[in-house]
């Protein structure tokens, strides 16, 4: 079976599924679109493969998904026969809950880093305000899991609720949003790029 | 903007955030044995700031001028203390033997710093507490019997305050979740407060 993902290098959710894709050691079709300034996924032919217009996509034998955290969430369940990245027991919730919110909250992230970077039209102060304020829950989240000895955002591994939260705080730099509030955060994300099998994307650093 | 890094001789330094050469943040760096290394070009600094390799010139030895910009750096009671003025010392607490205390969290408030203080001397931490000791940076409360907490005030800018607090006492460890637990509700209880001019 092969695994196709419609892909772009700078876009932080493309980059949440190439981590997963890497630390499953999957192989996979890596489809280079032109998002900028080529606007490619909004072109005819992609919108087929995902109305919405938006990265990443992928395409897993006959099945076609959109939405980086609803591709996280197929390729553990699929790839991921032992749980590791997402359990099946009692952190199941707990880690859909934080899933979603890497694909809510911390969005506003990406848009103030889309504004900043690319010249998207939008209220980046706003996207900057919640962007904080959506750090700052994770944080105190993160801060009572160090007090009580723990790493990880659920449980005592990574998970995909770790993979989907990571790279839109990595990169938030990029769009004024710096990390200087959120020393557990930058504990946390120390960690993550300690992984075994982690790789960067321009913008988060290679070097721990 | 600070850099604070610790080689593996142990001691936190404190530099300017800036790189000699090209202004990059030294923060973005990466430390490899008692060495800071830029993330730009990779220029090497020793502990006392000291630029001792350019990767690009291998056999060039940096000239005395290219040195990091530093700070007094002091590491007491699990908090590390600076002088932004330089010329004086840290200007830490004395509260005698560096022994037994913990960390509770660090948090940061967007207030100004006398706001956050006036608001930390009457905080219910979960018991009745007194101010055992007050300088411009730092707070000692007691709480219950038993446990003590120091809170460092940070002055960030005008109006944004980091706080950072240790504990020691009897019952210190068990309490660190319910202090850093309240500690969220002290920063939710300050911003809803209306700014005092």
């Amino acid at each position: 079976m092969t695994i196709t993902l419609y892909d772009y290098t700078l876009s932080g959710s493309c980059y949440k599924v190439r981590l997963l894709l890497n630390f499953l050691g999957l192989s996979y079709d890596r489809r280079q679109m032109n998002f900028y300034p080529g606007r490619q996924h909004k072109s005819p032919e992609f919108l087929e493969i995902n109305p919405l217009g938006q990265l990443p996509a992928l395409q897993d034998g006959d099945l076609i998904l959109r939405d980086a955290q609803a591709i996280l969430c197929h390729l553990a369940n699929k790839y991921d026969a032992d749980g590791h990245w997402l359990p099946r027991d009692e952190r199941f919730g707990d880690v859909m809950m934080w899933v979603m919110f890497a694909g809510g909250e911390l969005m506003n992230s990406s848009a103030a880093r889309l504004h900043d970077a690319l010249g998207y039209k939008l209220d980046v102060h706003a996207a900057r305000t919640n962007a904080h304020a959506a750090f700052r829950v994770l944080e105190d989240h993160m801060t009572a899991r160090e007090i009580a000895g723990r790493k990880w955002i659920v449980g005592d591994t990574p998970t995909i609720a770790d993979i989907a939260s990571f790279p839109y705080i990595a990169l938030s730099g990029e769009g004024g949003i710096g990390h200087e509030d959120y020393p557990a955060l930058r504990n946390w994300m120390r960690d993550f790029r300690r992984l075994d099998r982690f790789h960067a994307m321009p913008g988060v650093p290679e070097f721990v | 903007m600070l850099a604070m890094w610790r080689g593996e001789d142990g001691p936190v330094r404190i530099w300017e955030d800036r790189c000699p050469h090209r202004g990059m943040r030294l923060s973005f760096g990466f430390v490899r044995g008692d060495a800071l290394r830029c993330i730009y070009h990779g220029w090497s600094y020793r502990t006392d700031g000291q630029c001792i390799e350019i990767p690009a010139h291998p056999e060039l030895t940096p000239p005395k001028t290219i040195c990091a910009s530093s700070y007094p750096a002091e590491s007491r009671y699990g908090i590390v203390w600076t002088n932004l003025e330089r010329g004086g010392p840290a200007p830490f607490p004395d509260l005698g033997p560096d022994e037994g205390w913990l960390p509770v969290r660090s948090l940061y408030v967007n207030r100004p710093a006398g706001q956050v203080e006036a608001a930390v001397e009457s905080f219910d931490f979960g018991a009745p507490s007194s101010i055992r000791l007050k300088n411009p940076s730092a707070i000692l409360l007691g709480i219950g019997s038993q446990m003590e907490m120091l809170l460092a005030i940070q002055p960030v800018n005008a109006d944004r305050t980091g706080l950072h607090a240790v504990v020691r006492g009897e019952n210190a460890s068990a309490a660190r979740a319910d202090l850093a637990r309240r500690m969220q509700h002290l920063r939710a209880e300050i911003e809803a407060e209306r700014e005092k001019k």
